[in-house]
């Protein structure tokens, strides 16, 4: 089957820097593709190929089989982003940053369905009508998440989503995110949080200055080994 | 929550929602409605007030002319008369010329004044506000409010990195460009509303519905011109200190730099040779036409030469008719047409200047509008020069009118013995009736289609500057990033 995303031979330039060399991966709807990396690695650059924001040096970035700068509306249309350090709106609330960025995607969502999108990342009722201005980067982190999950598209391209949640929101993050996949969407993480990984991602690739230097995969059993992940990560070479 | 409505006035929505939460934003709104407010209501007081002052001051001369008492004609030559050049009803909005021309002429034989300031009280006491104009701080101010609200408009999302989520949720660069354009467009809109009011109030005074309007829409389009370039800069330049920098500076070279320049250029390519100089030079070029005061002046012995002839006699004190009063017409004739050179000269020259400054238009929008208003409005040169022709008009009609008169009703006897007592001075009078050769002046303004066709070069320029922003704005944010 066609991958819903896939990078071919994706070379990146940002200030005349490479900074993705020659990568390639793919994500079937229904999988969690985990790109995990350090700090610059190139990870966000990924994403942002992906929505067709960076233009490629060279090779493409593809949505459903087409490369994403012949159509960068449809592309978008079927891809719902959470930014890094979910950049939203602080002059607004949480109802108000979605109700704007839903109208603009032009997605079929009510109060009751904002509401039960934001009861599902657990966000406090009370803070709903606040500003962002006055929210914790957890709670922001949450409006994102519910963002992306509204847009109710099939594919989900997620910044380091888990960063500033604590560790029982991780949790609940990760089984959200693993029922979305489940629901047949395909789901492209970049995170440099190892063990949220290999939680819940079906394969991870390892990206390092911007070259993919290692892959892993599920066993049909159990998770992928954070150890041997963790090991390839920080540079050690395991068995 | 619209979830239907397009996407362009969405955006526009968001950035009006982020106006009001912001107060800074909201003061500076408050201060520039303040501004427009005061000027509007002081300028539309002042020139109503103007305008039945003139109007009235018109009527008063013309009828202390009329009743003047029986009087030798070449007294009431002398005893002169003035014209006004009434505003037009837009003067409310742009009092053009008004401002820097005189407005009022005094009329008398022999010589063409120039037009001073109408004395009038309506114009005491209103302080600066006096050339602070509503067109003035359409021009300048209100592109300067746009700039303090509008340069933020990408330039502030792509530093709070909320461009790329925009981005993503599947709107184009120029769904979110016409969306900003939008915002300020409206902002502009609202704005406008005071000056279509007292546009209004200039159609209920009788000027024209369309070019009533057109001076809005002039406005409309420059304001729109500010906005375009506004958001292109916004969403080409990468900080914020930059975009602000940027039109911070063709403010300037706008509203302050290019006019200069203009004027300068202007006074460099058509030169105007000084005043002293060229007074000196038609007093000089008067001078040879003889003084039509004196009969016995030389210049006037061919004149002598052919009534003699004319009427087979052989001294003017045996002509049928006043040999003083027909040397007083044809000196009359004689200075008029050397004045009226000298005038013509001095308009062309003017008016050269005028189309070389306007030409500016090319480089500042700014002026461009201006010279669309000026034009539209009827408070230009060319119907300033207009008012100075109409006005020679009148002059030369009344001191002719009475110097027919001293031909025919004044026997040269009574008219060379009237110094001679109290009963031969009231001798070489004439009846008041004679006073009617007075013209009622009215200044007219000019058709609506004579306006448009005065402001044709000023509306290409602003629609030129308009198309070219709003393309390169369109093309640019095709290609926006975050
Ligand atoms: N806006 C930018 N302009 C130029 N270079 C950038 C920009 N953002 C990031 N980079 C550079 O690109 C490289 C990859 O960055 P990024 O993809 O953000 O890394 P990661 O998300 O893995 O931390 C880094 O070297 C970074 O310095
Ligand atoms: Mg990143």
């Amino acid at each position: 089957m066609t991958a819903a995303l896939e990078a071919v031979n994706l070379t990146v330039e940002r200030s005349k820097q490479t900074v993705l060399l020659d990568v390639s991966f793919g994500v079937a709807p229904g999988e969690v593709y985990a790109l995990l990396g350090g700090n610059g690695a190139g990870k966000s650059t990924a994403l942002l190929s992906f929505l067709g924001l960076l233009t490629p040096k060279s090779g493409s970035a593809r949505v459903q089989g087409r490369s994403v700068t012949d159509d960068l509306t449809a592309a978008r249309r079927v891809t719902a982003y959470l930014p890094e350090a979910a950049t939203l709106y602080e002059h607004l609330s949480a109802h108000e940053n979605l109700a704007y960025f839903l109208s603009l995607a032009k997605a079929a969502a009510d109060r009751a369905a904002v509401d039960r999108a934001l009861d599902r990342v657990g966000l406090q009722p009370e803070a709903r009508d606040k500003r962002l201005g006055s929210y914790s980067k957890g709670m922001r982190q949450k409006v994102a998440i519910a963002l992306a999950l509204l847009r109710d598209t099939p594919i989900l391209l997620l910044d380091e989503p888990t960063s500033g949640l604590d560790p029982v929101a991780i949790d609940e993050f990760n089984t959200l995110v693993r029922s979305l996949a489940d629901d047949d969407r395909a789901i492209l993480m970049v995170t440099h949080d190892v063990y949220g990984a290999c939680q819940v991602a079906d394969r991870i690739g390892l990206l390092r200055k911007g070259e993919l230097v290692g892959g892993f995969e599920r066993p049909a059993e159990g998770r992928i080994d954070t150890e041997a992940v963790h090991a390839a990560f920080a540079g050690r070479t395991v068995a | 929550m619209s979830w239907g409505s397009s996407r362009v006035s969405t955006i526009a929505t968001a950035e009006w929602r982020l106006w009001m939460r912001s107060k800074s934003a909201i003061a500076a709104l408050l201060a520039v409605v303040l501004i427009i407010a005061a000027t509007s209501v002081l300028t539309a007081v002042r020139f109503t007030e103007e305008r039945q002052e003139r109007a009235h001051q018109q009527e008063v001369a013309e009828e202390t002319f009329l009743s003047q008492p029986a009087r030798h004609p070449h007294r009431m030559v002398h005893y002169g008369h003035y014209v006004f050049r009434t505003p037009p009803p837009l003067a409310i909005i742009d009092p053009g010329v008004d401002s820097v021309t005189g407005q009022s002429i005094f009329l008398e034989g022999h010589r063409q004044n120039t037009a001073m300031f109408a004395d009038t009280r309506a114009s005491a006491n209103v302080g600066g506000f006096q050339t602070l104009s509503p067109a003035s701080v359409y021009k300048v101010l209100i592109p300067l409010l746009l700039i303090a609200l509008g340069h933020g408009v990408f330039v502030r999302e792509r530093e709070a990195r909320t461009l790329a989520p925009l981005l993503a949720q599947g709107v184009s660069g120029v769904t979110l460009y016409a969306g900003k354009v939008l915002a300020l467009t409206a902002l502009s809109a609202a704005l406008l509303t005071p000056m279509l009011i007292m546009s209004l109030i200039g159609v209920a005074s009788g000027e024209a519905a369309s070019v009533s309007l057109a001076v809005v829409a002039a406005y409309g389009a420059y304001l729109l011109v500010w906005s375009a370039l506004i958001v292109l800069m916004s969403a080409a330049l990468r900080t914020r200190g930059v975009v602000l920098g940027c039109l911070v500076f063709v403010w300037l070279s706008w509203s302050l730099i290019t006019p200069r320049l203009a004027v300068a250029s202007a006074s460099a390519a058509e030169p105007s040779p000084g005043k002293l100089e060229t007074d000196y030079q038609l007093k000089a070029d008067l001078r040879k036409l003889g003084d039509g005061h004196n009969a016995a002046d030389p210049a006037f012995n061919a004149l002598k030469a052919n009534l003699l002839a004319e009427y087979d006699v052989d001294s003017v004190e045996e002509l049928p008719i006043n040999f003083r009063g027909a040397v007083a017409q044809a000196s009359e004739a004689d200075l008029t047409e050397v004045m009226n050179e000298y005038a013509e000269r001095r308009m062309a020259l003017e008016i050269r200047q005028s189309h070389h400054a306007n030409g500016f238009g090319w480089l500042s929008p700014t002026l461009a509008v201006s010279a669309a208003s000026r034009h539209l409005a009827g408070v230009d040169l060319e119907t300033h020069h207009r008012f100075l022709r109409e006005a020679e008009a009148v002059r030369f009609d009344f001191v002719q009118g009475l110097n027919k008169s001293h031909v025919e009703e004044l026997s040269y006897a009574d008219d060379i013995h009237r110094n001679q007592s109290a009963e031969a001075s009231r001798r070489a009078r004439i009846s008041p009736e004679n006073w009617s050769v007075l013209n009622e002046f009215r200044f007219q303004p000019a058709t609506a289609d004579e306006r448009f066709g005065a402001a044709k070069a000023p509306i290409s320029m602003l629609t030129v500057w308009l198309t070219t922003l709003i393309a390169v704005g369109v093309f640019a944010s095709r290609r926006l990033k975050p």
